[in-house]
């Protein structure tokens, strides 16, 4: 040791382990132990808490390491980073709502370590890579002692703030995505006042399908961040377009149903209202946004029908 | 993992070291401040929000306060001090020149992100510098000065020769 020990870290002493199958992660996480992938969530609570102190690395087992971008769905390993997700060309344009999350999340450095899969099973309200995870019609596959495995559709994942619907032992070993067809678009628009170091505010992620018209909509998935206990499935007010094409009147129509029908709180970062009003701003500019990729998608031929 | 008599290597700037197991469930900016001795490295923040603590695995920053040893694996690891000699001395005088430093807490997580930049770091591939800086914060001066010092030293990177305009 040098002179150089200024203060000790705040972490506690730490066991860690580091499986190389998923039998072996899921026995670990049956006995106790926290999976980590790039573990920036984590080391904060352990930092801040102290628990939890037993964990398991999520990096050396390879099925969690796939990334793949095929020609209906792309699959999301629960130990790919971020920044792995937003270097691929292909997710971003396969992808928009969810890229565009992944791109708000932290910062440079903490997307090169932080994974999709750790955003998810953090399970805040705001976590920037959910609402797209909902419009892009994820799957979580989930892996339990025993060999057991299945499949949950994200909206029956988040269950709470922090808490999600993984029983005793399992873990995600990947998220699979619907990529965007032809005319079909998605966005992901969040307000905050500090990038990189806070949280959003509100967010929004909309996705939308138009007919071979390329005006009206054929179908639309809306998601609301950080104005309910969890990610908030918004389509259902949204669907009033359908069938329709898309006009400042309906956006507005649509807008208000969503600040109305939302959950905010009022916290240190903004009053409930303020949610509220931001959530009047995001869908209208959001919806705008995948209609447009939707359009431009068309123009381009890019992916499948 | 826990093997307290084991070895493990980890390479930083260049150079193997050989540290205790007893390191895999440490973080990996105390391994280079206090076992290493590399304390260009700084701690400001310690929860991932302010850059200070910037180092390169495998050529891609991160903050080393929320990385564990056993984290980085088979990757090497820069530091402040393992970069380029003669980017370092172009970002210092740069530094000097705009008054892009004060009380230089947060000028080696600058340094190291700087490095990367110049060398072409990217996320997209269509981010700005002000985006792909937003993980390291500066109280004293502000960004302009920085960001001016990055635009010019990508410029001498671009046209060694000082040729250009």
């Amino acid at each position: 040791m040098t002179d150089a020990a200024l203060r000790p870290s705040l972490l506690p002493e730490l066991e860690l382990h580091a499986p190389t199958s998923i039998e072996e992660l899921t026995n670990l996480v049956a006995g106790g132990c926290h999976p980590i992938g790039g573990a920036t969530d984590v080391l904060l609570s352990a930092a801040h808490t102290g628990n939890p102190r037993r964990l398991a690395l999520t990096a050396h087992v390879p099925e969690l390491t796939t990334f793949a971008v095929g020609p209906a769905n792309v699959t999301i390993g629960g130990a790919v980073t971020l920044g792995q997700l937003i270097r691929s060309a292909d997710f971003i344009s396969s992808v928009p709502a969810l890229a565009e999350g992944a791109h708000n999340v932290g910062s440079t450095q903490l997307r090169n370590s932080a994974t999709l899969v750790g955003n998810l099973c953090t399970a805040s309200p705001a976590g920037d890579t959910i609402p797209g995870q909902f419009v892009q019609g994820a799957v979580v596959e989930v892996a339990g002692p025993s060999g057991s495995r299945r499949s949950v559709p994200v909206r029956d994942f988040t269950v709470a703030p922090g808490r999600t619907s993984l029983g005793k032992g399992e873990v995600v070993t990947s998220v699979r995505v619907e990529r965007c067809g032809r005319l079909d678009g998605s966005a992901y628009r969040r307000f905050t006042e500090r990038n990189a170091i806070d949280l959003a505010f509100a967010s929004v992620a909309a996705r939308v399908w138009l007919e071979a018209d390329g005006e009206t909509v054929k179908d639309v998935r809306l998601a609301l961040g950080a104005v309910g206990p969890t990610v908030i499935d918004a389509s259902a007010w949204a669907a009033a377009l359908v069938g329709l094409c898309v006009t400042a009147e309906r956006l507005d129509q649509i807008s208000e149903s969503a600040a109305l029908g939302c959950a905010p709180i009022s916290d240190h970062r903004c009053s409930a209202d303020y949610r509220r009003q931001l959530v009047r701003v995001l869908v209208a500019e959001t919806i705008e946004l995948a209609v447009d990729r939707a359009h431009t998608s068309n123009a381009a031929g890019e992916g499948q029908s | 993992m826990n093997t307290p008599s084991a070895q493990f290597e980890i390479v930083v700037n260049g150079v193997a070291h050989h540290v205790s197991s007893g390191w895999h469930s440490r973080r990996l900016l105390d391994l280079l401040r206090s076992e290493l001795g590399l304390v260009g490295t700084k701690e400001g923040c310690s929860e991932g929000d302010c850059g200070a603590c910037t180092v390169l695995l495998d050529g891609e920053p991160v903050v080393s306060c929320l990385t564990l040893c056993a984290m980085v694996g088979s990757r090497t690891v820069t530091t402040v001090e393992g970069l380029n000699s003669d980017h370092l001395e172009r970002f210092a005088a740069g530094c000097e020149r705009t008054g892009g430093v004060q009380c230089g807490f947060c000028t080696p997580g600058f340094a190291v992100m700087s490095s990367w930049l110049v060398d072409g770091g990217t996320e997209t591939g269509d981010d700005s510098d002000a985006k792909l800086l937003e993980g390291n914060i500066c109280r004293c001066t502000g960004y302009q000065q920085l960001a001016e010092v990055i635009s010019s030293l990508r410029t001498i990177s671009e046209d060694p020769t000082g040729a250009a305009p």
